[in-house]
């Protein structure tokens, strides 16, 4: 109601565009590591819930409570052939589906090796579900729904990484015939990609991280799954939207593919809290992001000072690039988009929204995405 | 059974006829019936009775526009209804008045969507009701909303005997298109396998051919074939949409608000069957994740039985200490930790084994309800107030109040949420929490605690500042009580770490504490200043120098921290003799700590050092208050407080320098007053002069001693 949609496309008239400096305080990523320790196993003491005040690791432990913000720097998105890694069939999953994302906290007793037996359970537990409070059990113990977990590999980026795994649940379609395939119904997938390693250190041994959940299908499966993760791993669901500033990472980590493989538009929707509220499409030809991407990229010189020649990207740069976005708008419509924020971001190389909707289009940029989303999941964690 | 009822008079006879069948199974007690008669004649005169029973009794025809009673009276029967619930009589009179359309059908939807029974619902009502849909006047979609209903309600009807006898009326509507998916599943839950009938079997096969392979019509067929499979021919698919559609029915909202408030224990359509669980409620409940989870046992056995060859006991199985105790060695953690947080017993388990993992889990999900709940709840924070975080919070702290120790999540929560917290939300649960925390490194705690409760304090109520000052009171309490009972454990120089994980030293401790100290010293001399030393917020204040005074003597900590001028000082010139009282009290410990101190640091090598400012500055306060209260030389040179002799001079107050001596100190005013007519009572004309005479003036100290004044007493004692 009341909500207007304005539909804006236009060029970059090319060799025009001035940068301004990032305002002041627009950075406001200062720590980059996520420090998180706990209390070591040594000694046994009474007060051990006050995991933080052992000093030693409480030292380390709290400046990262309240102070873990994203990366400010982050590796360019290496174009990597993954598909010769990872199933194919795999990698098509990942890549058709859009994801809606939450973070998980760390599985209690999760094993890689017990995947068959959590299939088993999973399917069972559904059933049981789905048969609550009813008389009699009508179909026989035949469950409907075939459930399948399955080791993603060739995913992890380093030793700390736990493998990627992927749930899909199979259904029989209704009023089936006997050969008929079993139809996907829903699937999931639990994966942590350059997962921090000091977090991930700080567990003990009986915890697996894999922080980031996406799931597509049914809601009534996904409240189904997520219910048995809680009671048989201990672990708890909360929803994980993609933040303004993670979705200008997407955006700049998006546009610098350009050159490898084209993202045929840098479409981003914004939205201004005026009344009535108003959306805005603003759609960039891929040609102009890649020019302004590139001429607020820092000196190649300063970079080989920095060491990493090319491979990395700082959020100065991306505030930049946005700057340059909005600052190009304004002089067109006079409309600030600073006082609004990102809500979607879409490229040929995927799309995200900020209720936590991401489709990843693109298999070789795919890693680079993930890793994002796995530091906002992180970030989420409650200790 | 029934926490409230509203019996009414006319209700027996309308329902006479069908109540009188079941009166065989229910057996009446007469004095019952009696008590039933007294309060009936009490509630004769409530509205809700006059109501109803202008329902039970309105004549058919009654016309309904610009009807003001009738409007009025619906009213009346609709607000209890949406806030208690219907009693299980007001049900039957207001489903006979809906569905006899006696004025019309206008009224009828109305009514029905505000019959939300707080109990039960009588099954003679649902019978009557349904014969009523035989009469046909009722229009279709009023007739669907009845038999949604019903079926919303169908596990509180009291039985379901005679709905079963009236199986094949029931079944008769079956053939309306509009009821048929409605009423399919009505008879689902009353099929017996004597309903199970060719001629029925037939009708509903005829019916499918009609509409198709409705999910409706298969349920039900498929649970008549497993009543009688010979009947049944037809093959039933070996997978169906699980259960019937169950339409978001107006009631069930209200229904679960008005059990909630009840605390009814019925079952209610959540627990419908062929309903997920609970699923759509939860769905619209954006606060579930601070339900705790049930206590149950494991779901993943396997993983254990690897190792564990002895058999384990879960926790859910024990009842009593007992139980626990004997069991001690082989109990099995529960699935959930977060479901001990509501078990003592557990709690108690889980206080004497040092599981990392069971604790760190625990940690894990109390860590995300209270992020979930209050830091990362987009959707406004409206819902924050609600009974249920608060009921949350009770019970976290209660569990930490019984292990006297915070859980590092809990810990960890707070900093992130005092900043963005307005102070008054939750407050006296958030102070608690607070005043748990474990001691924070010096080097932290400025940031994570100071910082933003300096924010909260000064721009919050005298009420928030007193709240604080207590808290913070209760945290160094806390922490002093943590370092006496673990730094007497070992030497009281060695470094803690010896004996526990905490790798804090003496020095780390008293560097916290010293902080805390400061800083609540600053908060208070600003407070003070913001409040006009309002007498509460200085009560607040001396309570933590009570405590901070005696922190050698009392706690072993080598540590004394004098208060700032700006809170010695107001509190001296406090027109409130109490607060002159601590003071001088307060003084008093301050003197024994620093005098036990210096006689151990001569004894012993290893005693603290206090520096000479801390010896100074108590000296200075000690002069200042003896010139003050009983030397009467205020303002003498050399004493904390001096002003220019002109200024004094000017001032006009005659003899100045013992205007705050304890006769004409403001607090004590009085007293002196009280004192000189009673040691002079014919002397008219008043001088306090001459109390300050050698003898007078005993006298008048042992008065004030006697009043209660044991602080001035302890300061200066009796020579």
């Amino acid at each position: 109601m009341g909500k207007r949609d304005v539909q804006i496309c236009f060029r970059f008239p090319s060799g025009t565009l001035e940068m301004e400096p990032p305002p002041n305080g627009v950075v406001r990523t200062p720590l980059n590591s996520v420090v998180v320790q706990r209390r070591s196993k040594s000694k046994s003491y009474r007060l051990s819930y006050r995991s933080c005040l052992g000093a030693a690791s409480r030292l380390g432990f709290t400046p990262a409570l309240t102070a873990r913000r994203l990366n400010t720097s982050r590796r360019a998105p290496r174009s990597r052939n993954i598909s010769e890694k990872v199933n194919s069939e795999q990698l098509a999953l990942l890549l058709k589906t859009e994801w809606r994302l939450s973070y998980v906290t760390p599985l209690f007793k999760f094993r890689h090796t017990q995947l068959k037996s959590y299939s088993r359970q999973l399917s069972a537990f559904i059933a049981a579900e789905k048969q609550q409070g009813l008389a009699v059990d009508v179909e026989g113990s035949q469950s409907g729904f075939r459930v399948s977990f399955s080791v993603v590999q060739g995913m992890t980026e380093t030793d700390d990484d736990a493998e990627t795994v992927l749930i899909q649940i199979h259904t029989n379609p209704l009023f089936a015939r006997q050969d008929e395939p079993q139809r996907s119904v829903w699937s999931g997938l639990l994966t942590c990609i350059n997962g921090n390693t000091d977090y991930l250190h700080s567990l003990p041994k009986d915890f697996i991280c894999l922080p980031l959940f996406g799931c597509s299908g049914s809601e009534v499966l996904t409240t189904l799954v997520k219910s048995w993760f809680q009671q048989a791993f201990d672990c708890s669901f909360g929803p994980l939207e993609i933040s303004h500033t993670s979705l200008q990472w997407l955006v700049a980590l998006w546009t610098n593919c350009h050159s490898e493989s084209g993202i045929q538009q840098l479409k981003m929707i914004w939205t201004l809290p005026v009344v009535p509220p108003l959306q805005i499409t603003y759609t960039v030809n891929p040609q102009d992001a890649w020019e302004l991407w590139s001429s607020v990229r820092r000196d190649p010189q300063e970079e080989n000072e920095g060491g990493e020649a090319g491979t990395s990207i700082d959020i100065k740069e991306v505030m930049r690039f946005v700057q340059g976005l909005k600052g190009h708008f304004y002089r067109h419509f006079r409309l600030d988009l600073s006082s609004g924020s990102l809500k979607q971001v879409s490229t040929a190389l995927g799309s995200a929204k900020y209720n936590g909707r991401i489709k990843i289009s693109n298999s070789r940029y795919m890693i680079t995405t993930l890793t994002l989303l796995t530091e906002c999941a992180l970030l989420k964690m409650p200790i | 059974m029934a926490p409230k009822k509203n019996l009414l008079g006319p209700t027996d006879s309308d329902s006479s006829s069908v109540s009188d069948q079941s009166a065989s199974n229910r057996s009446v007690n007469r004095s019952l019936r009696v008590a039933e008669k007294e309060r009936r004649k009490n509630e004769a005169e409530d509205p809700l009775v006059l109501a109803l029973k202008y329902f039970s009794d309105v004549e058919a025809g009654t016309p309904v526009v610009g009807n003001d009673e009738f409007e009025n009276n619906l009213v009346l029967v609709e607000r209890a209804a949406y806030s208690k619930g219907l009693s299980s009589e007001a049900v039957a009179v207001m489903l006979e008045f809906a569905m006899s359309l006696r004025m019309g059908t206008s009224p009828c939807v109305r009514v029905l969507k505000c019959l939300i029974p707080s109990t039960v619902v009588p099954q003679e009502a649902v019978v009557r009701a349904v014969v009523w849909l035989g009469v046909g006047k009722i229009p279709i979609s009023t007739q669907v909303l009845f038999i949604k209903w019903v079926l919303t309600v169908f596990d509180m009807i009291d039985a379901k005997d005679q709905l079963r006898s009236i199986y094949g009326f029931i079944f008769s509507f079956v053939t309306e298109e509009n009821l048929c998916p409605f009423i399919c599943h009505l008879l689902y839950l009353l099929t017996r396998k004597e309903s199970v009938r060719v001629f029925r079997v037939r009708k509903l096969l005829e019916l499918q051919s009609k509409l198709g392979r409705q999910p409706f019509l298969l349920h039900l067929l498929s649970l008549y074939k497993v009543f009688c499979p010979e009947l049944v021919t037809l093959s039933v698919p070996s997978r169906m949409r699980s259960g019937f559609r169950n339409h978001n029915s107006p009631w069930k909202s209200a229904l679960i608000a008005v059990q909630k408030r009840n605390g009814s224990q019925v079952a209610s359509s959540s627990s419908l069957p062929f309903t997920i669980k609970d699923m759509s409620s939860s769905r619209k409940r954006k606060h579930g994740h601070l339900e705790l989870p049930v206590l149950s046992s494991l779901v993943n056995k396997q993983a254990q039985t690897e190792s564990f060859s002895r058999k384990l006991v879960p926790l859910v199985q024990l009842h009593s200490f007992t139980q626990l105790l004997e069991n001690m060695h082989r109990i099995e953690l529960p699935a959930q930790m977060g479901s001990l947080l509501g078990s003592s017993l557990a709690l108690q388990y889980l206080d004497c084994v040092q599981d990392e993992s069971a604790l760190l889990r625990l940690n894990f999900w109390l860590g995300y309800a209270l992020h979930e709940e209050f830091l990362f709840c987009g959707d406004g924070r409206a819902s924050q107030n609600s009974e249920e975080a608060l009921q949350f919070l009770d019970k976290l702290l209660s569990t930490q109040h019984f292990l006297q120790e915070a859980f590092s999540s809990s810990e960890a929560f707070l900093y992130k949420f005092l900043s963005v917290w307005d102070g008054s939300l939750l407050r006296p649960q958030i102070l608690s929490l607070l005043s748990h925390i474990p001691v924070v490194p010096s080097a932290q705690i400025g940031r994570l605690l100071f910082e933003p409760l300096m924010q909260l304090f000064f721009t919050s109520s005298l009420f928030f500042k007193c709240g604080l000052i207590e808290c913070l009171n209760n945290m160094l309490l806390k922490w002093l009580t943590w370092h006496s009972v673990y730094a007497l454990e070992d030497d009281l120089d060695i470094s803690l770490n010896s004996h526990t994980s905490i790798n804090m030293t003496l020095s780390g401790f008293k560097d916290s504490v010293m902080e805390l100290v400061h800083f609540v010293g600053r908060l208070a001399s600003v407070g003070l200043q913001l409040e006009g030393c309002h007498s509460l917020l200085l009560s607040f204040i001396l309570d933590f120098y009570e405590t901070v005074c005696d922190t050698f003597l009392r706690y072993g900590l080598p540590l004394v921290v004098m208060p700032p001028p700006a809170v010695f000082y107001p509190v001296l010139f406090s027109p409130d003799p109490v607060s002159v009282d601590r003071l001088a009290y307060i003084m008093y410990r301050y003197k024994v700590n620093l005098t036990s101190a210096k006689s151990q640091e001569k004894v012993t090598e290893q005693a603290f050092h206090i520096s000479r400012q801390t010896f100074r500055e108590f000296n200075n306060y000690v002069v200042v208050m003896v010139n003050c209260l009983w030397n009467s030389k205020m303002f003498h040179p050399g004493m904390g407080v001096q002003l220019g002799e002109e200024l004094l001079l000017k001032s006009n107050v005659p003899q100045y320098w013992t205007s705050f001596d304890l006769v004409n100190h403001p607090a004590f005013l009085s007293y002196a007053v009280d004192f000189h007519q009673r040691c002079w009572p014919g002397r008219k004309d008043v001088d306090l002069n001459s109390i300050k005479h050698s003898k007078p003036w005993s006298w008048y100290l042992e008065y004030l001693y006697s009043q209660g004044y044991d602080g001035l007493k302890q300061f200066v004692p009796a020579p």
